[in-house]
């Protein structure tokens, strides 16, 4: 139904207004009865509805005046009869068209909804918000208190994900943090009940004591939308909160692509993480802060205020402990703001670009059908061409003739469009799915929006004349008395030939560099992949252990760390486990600076080092080699020598190779906590955050002397059985050990997967586009080899007859496809050669002017061009030339 | 609009039906379906655009709904004007001439 009401916006609004109702009712009751007869009647159904739409829409939008009820009532109409008469050309348009258009429209969709689509609040161009990443809550504190004076409302925003389960294994749901004034800064309302104000956001709580708000989706899915969620308790990180409210469907919070399913108030965190909550902290940095400007002001002119109120938050926020080089540049680090109409994605950087170049790809498809299509119709032309003289001879003028095939065009490419709306619906969705990964969600809103159906329209009628306009001025070589020499046979050929041999050099050299794109991106996943890790995630399993909710005070945290960490090692079906704080690949990391006593001299970012603090037998867990010296012990507590493990690349980096056993590392080099740290082993490089970011010096301290037990850290398993019954043994064991401890399991191959999402997504489109644009442009060579084959027939009959061999006949077709091919390719590597330069940044491993890729390319299409060609050659060589020359 | 103009065979339909009672939008779409034996392929688009000019040429107008009829989903119901029926009588006219002499020729007969 909502795709009628959608479609009656084609209408003006005055008839809508007028009989909207009606209509509603009557596509209602016929799609009730077409739905009865079946899917097909009901997909058909819909099809007519969309077209019957869009036909009716234009006409009432027209005035009813003689010149427009000619064109409309007569060109078109004769358009689609003549489509209608030839079904197959018709219907091998269309579905190209429907596929190209559709494949675009889904990338533009997506591209629309994360980069484009602003935020659904009240003026969003009025937000803006202080760039580079979060700041610490003291800073919003600051920031709050003075904003008043230079915006029109400023709030802070943290996103990050909420536990749900009463007990045991966590249930995660994304959410945020979000300061009391937020719902009132963006000017969004509540679905029902209230949405949460500054009054709520105070470490004493509001008169309702700790609320949350929930998103539409989540009251849906969790309370069936039940309107006595409101006052109901929700537990959230093991804490009674009340739900106040339900967000509208439109808002799913300020981060594009994840909905925020739970938001609490800021200073909630006070409670839920009690002696470990950021509020305080001057070196926590986990809220963004956003503003909006208020009216008549620009962007600057607030930067500029919001710089003046700067000396006196930044002095008051002082991180006291921080060496005096850090906090010059504290004090003295201007705020910059930033337009963020459009919100904040943590996919946008990811994925912008790579989508950007699809687009791209998916386009120059859309191009090369749309030749294929232009050459469909030319020879639909040319087998009309008796028609159009005819109607020449008995008077009709030339500009009507063009009028009715550009009209052809037309419909093809509105009703190609259409399809292609639809196409992209499924496809846009299909690819979305694939964005996400095992390890995050992806939420897009897809919904068609004026900026969609602008990229539609506008592509489809580009198409139009793309392939509209060849045949159209054809009819202007048409001449009147060919209708009489229809049946005359001509020797020399078609002068349109040359304008379908352009044709497919154009497909020829697109297709060449979509092929060679296609190259770079599968050859860079699989480099990517078979990227030694330096560890084997097959059978590992992950835990990640929760401390906060458990009756632990910090200072128990320890004991509490040693009783889990026994009670795994006994678990069975285990071979080897061992705690770290960091597993590679994981998403969080830990670097600091540093140097060797006696070791090369570093600074800047060739003295960073990468830190995860592990436990006995981590290495061999995930099976990495001891090269010399010893792992971290149970023996090296924090009352022993401080000692730590490095690997390769930290050796060649400190010290320039060689065994680094017995030097002495000064950790944290530059802050007063630097420590000076024992080098007792050396292990096998492994892969710290991504394999596309390489090896990372990396520094291996024993668990316990790395800064404290935190009250969150992970158990990695080498599992021996099943992984749900490895899952289960783990769950009873942590459970046994205390009963609010909350954890959540991962495989760390689902990681390592998830790690490579975006150049597989990149690697799967380009190669599936790719061969799509190389079938074409084989169809291409195909199509127009067999023309011109086929005008030829009389002179390759000749000779034949005249005692050419199969095979001379087979190379001069060759040889005419051949010089198209060559032309083609060249053109292409040109073309491939220019656009190196936009997809560097997304290869690995290799350079984006490969010649290896670029020669698999031409070879590729050689195959393909021969392949094409040869099939009319043979045809032509087996003619037999005294029926060719009867004819 | 000349009423005495020859009416298209959709709008004579829809022109019919309502000659009958006052109906509204879908049960017009319907009773054409059935009275033409499928022979006007009436649907909501082209309907709706014949049903308008009828009312811009003051041939149809919108009705009030009968009483015991209050689904505000429904659409209006429409009802044919003085003019509607002249037009409809002025065909009636028309197509009994037509038939008069199509009987004089005897088609049917065989």
């Amino acid at each position: 139904m909502d795709f009628y009401v959608f479609l009656l916006r084609l209408y003006p609004r005055g008839f809508r207004e007028r009989f909207g109702a009606g209509m509603r009712r009557a596509f209602a009751q016929d799609l009730a009865a077409a739905t009865a007869r079946g899917p097909f009647s009901r997909a058909t159904f819909l099809a007519a509805s969309a077209i019957h739409a869009v036909w009716f829409g234009t006409l009432e939008r027209l005035p009813r005046g003689p010149v427009m009820r000619s064109f409309f009532q007569f060109d078109l109409r004769a358009a689609s009869r003549s489509l209608r008469a030839t079904p197959i050309v018709t219907a091998v348009a269309l579905v190209s068209l429907a596929l190209g258009i559709g494949a675009n429209t889904a990338l533009f969709s997506i591209l629309n909804s994360l980069v484009l689509k602003p935020l659904p609040v009240r003026a969003p161009e009025e937000l803006v918000r202080i760039d580079d990443g979060s700041w610490t809550n003291p800073i919003w504190e600051g920031i709050r208190n003075q904003a008043p004076t230079f915006t029109a409302g400023a709030f802070a925003w943290s996103a990050t994900s909420f536990n749900l389960a009463k007990e045991g294994e966590v249930d995660r749901v994304d959410g945020a943090y979000a300061s009391g004034d937020v719902f009132q800064t963006l000017g969004v309302t509540a679905a029902i009940g209230r949405l949460f104000t500054s009054a709520d956001d105070t470490r004493a709580f509001g008169p309702d004591g700790p609320v949350a708000v929930l998103s539409y989706r989540l009251w849906q899915q969790r309370f069936g939308g039940d309107p006595s969620v409101i006052g109901r308790s929700l537990l959230i990180e093991r804490h009674p909160f009340t739900v106040v409210g339900v967000m509208p469907s439109s808002f799913e919070g300020v981060d594009i692509g994840r909905v925020s399913d739970v938001i609490i108030p800021v200073s909630t965190d006070a409670w839920i993480n009690g002696k470990d909550t950021a509020l305080d902290s001057r070196t926590s940095w986990w809220l963004e802060i956003w503003m909006r400007l208020p009216s008549g002001k620009t962007i600057d002119e607030v930067t500029l205020a919001l710089n003046a109120a700067r000396p006196g938050i930044r002095d008051a926020t002082l991180p006291k402990e921080w060496p005096a080089k850090f906090q010059d540049r504290y004090l003295k680090d201007p705020f910059k703001l930033v337009p963020s109409a459009t919100g904040d994605s943590a996919l946008r950087p990811r994925y912008a670009q790579p989508l950007t170049v699809i687009l791209f790809v998916v386009g120059a498809v859309l191009v090369i059908a749309c030749a294929n299509i232009a050459n469909l119709l030319l020879a639909r032309a040319t087998a009309r061409r008796h028609e159009m003289s005819v109607r020449l001879a008995l008077g009709a003028s030339r500009a009507r003739l063009a009028r009715q095939l550009l009209a052809e065009s037309l419909i093809l490419a509105t009703a190609g469009g259409l399809m292609g709306l639809a196409v992209a619906q499924f496809a846009s969705r299909l690819l979305v799915g694939q964005l996400a990964t095992s390890v995050s969600t992806v939420t897009l809103d897809l919904s068609p929006d004026w900026r969609m159906l602008a990229f539609t329209a506008a592509v489809s009628f580009g198409t139009a004349i793309l392939f509209g306009l060849a045949p159209a001025l054809g009819v202007s070589r048409v001449a009147p008395n060919e209708a009489l020499r229809e049946q005359s046979r001509s020797v020399t050929g078609d002068r349109r030939f040359g304008v379908r041999s352009a044709l497919v050099i154009a497909q020829v050299a697109l297709s060449l560099s979509l092929v060679v794109a296609a190259g770079l991106f599968m050859r860079s996943f699989v480099s990517l992949t078979t990227q030694p890790l330096g560890f084997d995630p097959s059978n590992l399993l992950v835990t990640t252990v929760d401390m906060r909710q458990s009756a632990a005070t910090p200072a128990e945290r320890r004991a509490l760390y040693e009783r889990i960490r026994d009670a795994v090692a006994s678990v069975p079906g285990i071979r080897h486990s061992a705690i770290s704080q960091i597993t590679p690949v994981g998403g969080s990391s830990w670097n600091g600076q540093g140097k060797v006593e006696g070791g090369l001299e570093v600074s800047g970012k060739a003295a960073e080092y990468w830190v995860n603090p592990v436990s006995p037998g981590w290495f061999e867990t995930y099976g990495m080699r001891l090269l010399a010296g010893r792992d971290v012990a149970a023996t090296d507590t924090e009352t022993a020598e401080q000692v730590v493990v490095v690997n390769e690349t930290f050796a060649k980096r400190f010290i320039g190779g060689g065994n680094p056993i017995g030097r002495v590392m000064i950790a944290d080099a530059d802050f007063p906590e630097a420590r000076r740290v024992r080098i007792v082993g050396l292990v096998s490089d492994a892969v710290y955050r991504n394999s596309r970011a390489g090896i990372y010096a990396t520094a291996y301290f024993p668990f316990l002397q790395g800064g404290g037990v935190s009250s969150s850290f992970r158990i990695s398993s080498n599992i021996a059985t099943d992984r749900p019954s490895a899952r289960r043994a783990l769950a009873s064991a942590l459970t046994q050990v205390d009963g609010r401890l909350s954890y959540s399991f991962r495989d760390l191959s689902d990681q390592v997967r998830a790690s490579m999402a975006q150049e597989r997504l990149v690697a799967m489109l380009s190669g599936f586009f790719g061969a799509l644009a190389l079938l074409l442009a084989g169809i291409g060579l195909y199509g127009v080899t067999s023309y011109a084959v086929n005008q030829r027939r009389t002179e390759i009959a000749v000779r034949i007859a005249l005692g050419a061999t199969a095979t001379s006949v087979v190379r001069m077709v060759l040889g005419r496809t051949g010089w198209l091919v060559a032309t083609g390719v060249i053109i292409g590597a040109g073309l491939s050669y220019w656009a190196a330069k936009f997809v560097g940044a997304l290869l690995f491993g290799l350079t984006p002017r490969d010649p290896m890729t670029l020669a698999m390319a031409l070879v590729a299409l050689a195959s393909i061009g021969v392949l094409a060609a040869w099939l009319p050659a043979r045809r032509a060589a087996r003619m037999d030339p005294s029926s060719a020359l009867r004819d | 609009m000349d009423i005495f103009a020859t009416l298209k065979p959709a709008a004579f339909h829809i022109l019919l039906a309502l000659a009958e009672r006052d109906l509204h939008g879908y049960a017009v779409m319907q009773a054409v379906r059935q009275q033409s034996g499928g022979s006007i392929p009436l649907q909501t688009g082209s309907f709706y655009r014949h049903l308008s000019t009828l009312i811009d040429e003051g041939l149809v107008i919108e009705a009030p709904a009968p009483k015991g009829d209050d689904d505000p989903r429904r659409g209006a119901y429409y009802r044919v004007t003085a003019r509607g029926r002249q037009a409809l009588a002025a065909e009636q006219a028309r197509l009994t001439g037509l038939v008069a002499r199509m009987k004089k020729l005897n088609l049917g007969a065989k």
